[in-house]
């Protein structure tokens, strides 16, 4: 048998830097000089805070230029950027860099324009905790996934590929080297965070299992009446 | 009727939020905290920390809370700084602020601050903190009200007395002063099992719009709101007979008279005359204090408006959303937080923009539903007392941590 997964959560504190930006030069510039943790906060954290919001939406940075500066075509390059090829923090910042910085060649009037409603940067302290869950096997796993908190999903499926560094999330790590199952794992690591909202992934990560455990329990049977049937004979 | 208790929440936001409060919990050990306010009744302060007190003790925090003693001229000080801190002109006298440091250090001289975490809310006790420069434990200053306007001269006051504490906590980045402490946000909650918010029963909600003689044969579009210009209600008035023109709804405003306003009823004559003899408009004068019935009219509508100029955070919407109603609010102060546009509720910028929203959500029941869901979920994420339970048992644990980072507390 494997190891066991003990499920985890995390909780954040939200706090205010008194950092605003107006400008897009501003942003820019915020983007450069801010915390690795406030970019967290306003990109991957963005997955928590707004899981209502059915729309790919993965960057609050994107959506202010979205919103308040009007600038789409920027807006949508940043909300494109797919996090999980950025397994550092670093990573995601330059890429946000480049991008808003390459934008000022495709249209420099864009950073003479003022927002009426300014950018306010944030940052986080975060805290990660082992809840009481455990898994021993995807029976037991698949058991437990729908009572487990969003937060703990959101840890396992997001959060957890930062402290890892791997470009996936740490329940199909369990899946294929625990449980020895990659053909699950994969389908797993293939699910598209950006189109889903948190509960849309947890029900899509239960059809999957379940889809995976109806094959395999149909194969086993099909074994055990050809067995069956070869010792009657 | 006891209050509820924590295991009463399980079911409203789900036992996993418990659970996870309770491990958070084990985690802050028996770590105290005093909380420190103006009034034990009355207001969204004593009534906020009425509900979290007990939580908090029974999630194992040591908790105590305290009400600053004061007579009438004190009182009336710290009003005034209440409003000029939200922006009013005002000059203050050597005198006043004077009376305002000698009730402070009176009450300080009263009170014990052996906690591992003194909370102080608000401007009216802010200043106790000047007796303890060299202190072993950490002193947090919760600010409720809009601070990014202050009026100069007392902020040139209260800002040196507030950078003494170890940290301040506000409910939007809106509302935050520029300091040099570090700051956390905490969003105002509402308590979903409190006569306010509670599921009531349909015949309820019937009884109580036959009592007020509110017909329910045609959708229901409500503002629940004071009768003051800054929540608009002429504009709610303009905006309904607007959307009337194409769909059959009934208009109801809810509110009271502000009782320090005295041009509430220069207003409410203003609603009366817009509204003229509308035999679809119906308009009650109403004190707040009826939480039941408020909370009937809420749920018995098919759509809430909170139309406001000007706002703090406007706790209303979350009410209503929580109530899975779709609402059209004014895209000012704390409303643009809790109504993600298009997705949580609609945000209006004029009376013909709300006029539009009502008349679309009418015709799109759908979508409306939709937007009451999702604006459910927003508020059981954000805006509900157990994230603040969430929130005061994170500060806790963040004291060990001031500088920030990831804590992983099992480590």
């Amino acid at each position: 048998m494997g190891e066991v997964l003990q499920f985890r959560s995390s909780a954040s504190l939200e706090k205010l830097t008194g950092t605003k930006a107006y400008t897009l030069a501003e942003l820019l510039l915020m983007i450069s000089t801010c915390t690795e943790s406030s970019i967290f906060y306003h990109t991957f954290s963005a997955f928590l805070k707004m899981r209502e919001v059915r729309l790919p939406y993965n960057s609050d940075f994107a959506s202010w230029v979205y919103g308040s500066l009007n600038e789409r075509a920027l807006a949508e390059q940043m909300m494109a950027v797919d996090f999980f090829e950025y397994n550092t923090v670093e990573s995601l910042r330059e890429r946000l860099i480049g991008i808003i910085d390459g934008y000022r060649s495709f249209k420099p009037s864009a950073f003479e324009k003022k927002a009426d409603e300014p950018f306010y940067l944030h940052d986080v302290q975060r805290f990660v905790y082992l809840t009481d869950k455990f898994a021993y096997d995807l029976k037991s796993f698949r058991e437990l996934l729908p009572t487990i908190s969003l937060y703990s999903l959101y840890y396992h499926f997001i959060e957890s590929r930062l402290e890892t560094k791997f470009q996936c999330d740490d329940f199909s790590i369990w899946i294929e080297e625990s449980l020895a199952i990659p053909e699950l794992a994969k389908r797993i690591r293939g699910i598209d965070i950006h189109v889903y909202t948190l509960e849309g992934l947890r029900e899509r990560m239960i059809r999957l299992i379940d889809e995976y455990l109806l094959v395999r329990d149909n194969s086993a049977e099909k074994k055990r009446v050809k067995r069956k049937m070869r010792d009657q004979e | 009727m006891s209050e509820p208790s924590l295991f009463d929440y399980r079911d409203v936001v789900g036992p996993d939020i418990i659970e996870e409060l309770m491990i958070l919990a084990s985690h802050a050990g028996d770590r105290s905290i005093k909380m420190v306010n103006s009034t034990a009744v009355g207001g969204g302060v004593a009534e906020m920390l009425r509900r979290i007190v007990p939580l908090l003790s029974e999630l194992g925090v040591q908790v105590e809370w305290e009400v600053i003693q004061g007579d009438e001229p004190f009182f009336e000080i710290t009003k005034a700084f209440h409003n000029a801190l939200q922006g009013n002109s005002r000059v203050f006298s050597e005198g006043e602020l004077e009376t305002y440091l000698r009730y402070n250090d009176m009450n300080e001289q009263e009170m014990a601050f052996d906690q591992d975490l003194i909370v102080i809310h608000d401007p009216q006790p802010a200043a106790m903190i000047r007796h303890h420069e060299h202190r072993k434990n950490r002193w947090v200053w919760r600010c409720h009200i809009d601070l990014s306007h202050p009026n100069e001269q007392l902020w040139r006051f209260m800002a040196p007395m507030i950078e003494r504490y170890d940290a301040a906590i506000f409910t939007s980045a809106l509302f935050s002063p520029s300091l040099k402490i570090p700051q956390y946000r905490f969003y105002p909650a509402i308590d979903p099992l409190d006569d306010k918010n509670k599921d009531l029963k349909e015949t309820y909600i019937d009884e109580v719009f036959r009592r007020y003689k509110i017909p329910r044969d045609k959708p229901i579009v409500t503002q629940i709101s004071r009768y003051d210009p800054w929540k608009d209600p002429v504009g709610v008035v303009k905006a309904f007979k607007l959307a009337r023109k194409y769909v059959d709804c009934r208009l109801l405003l809810v509110g009271d008279r502000a009782a320090d306003d005295p041009e509430s009823d220069t207003i409410l004559a203003k609603v009366e005359e817009e509204a003229g003899d509308h035999p679809d408009v119906h308009i009650l004068l109403f004190s707040p204090s009826i939480a039941t019935e408020i909370n009937a009219f809420q749920r018995g509508s098919d759509i809430v408006l909170q139309k406001s100029l000007r706002e703090g955070f406007a706790l209303t919407v979350s009410e209503a959303l929580w109530k899975r109603r779709p609402v059209i609010g004014g895209a000012v102060g704390g409303i643009p937080v809790q109504i993600i546009d298009g997705h949580t509720g609609l945000l209006a910028h004029t009376v013909e923009g709300a006029g539009l929203a009502i008349r679309s959500l009418l015709n799109q029941p759908d979508f409306a539903g939709q937007l009451g869901e999702n604006g459910r979920c927003r508020v059981k994420d954000e805006f509900l007392i157990t994230k603040n339970l969430k929130r005061y048992l994170l500060l806790l644990l963040a004291l060990d941590k001031p500088q920030g980072g990831t804590v992983f507390l099992n480590a």
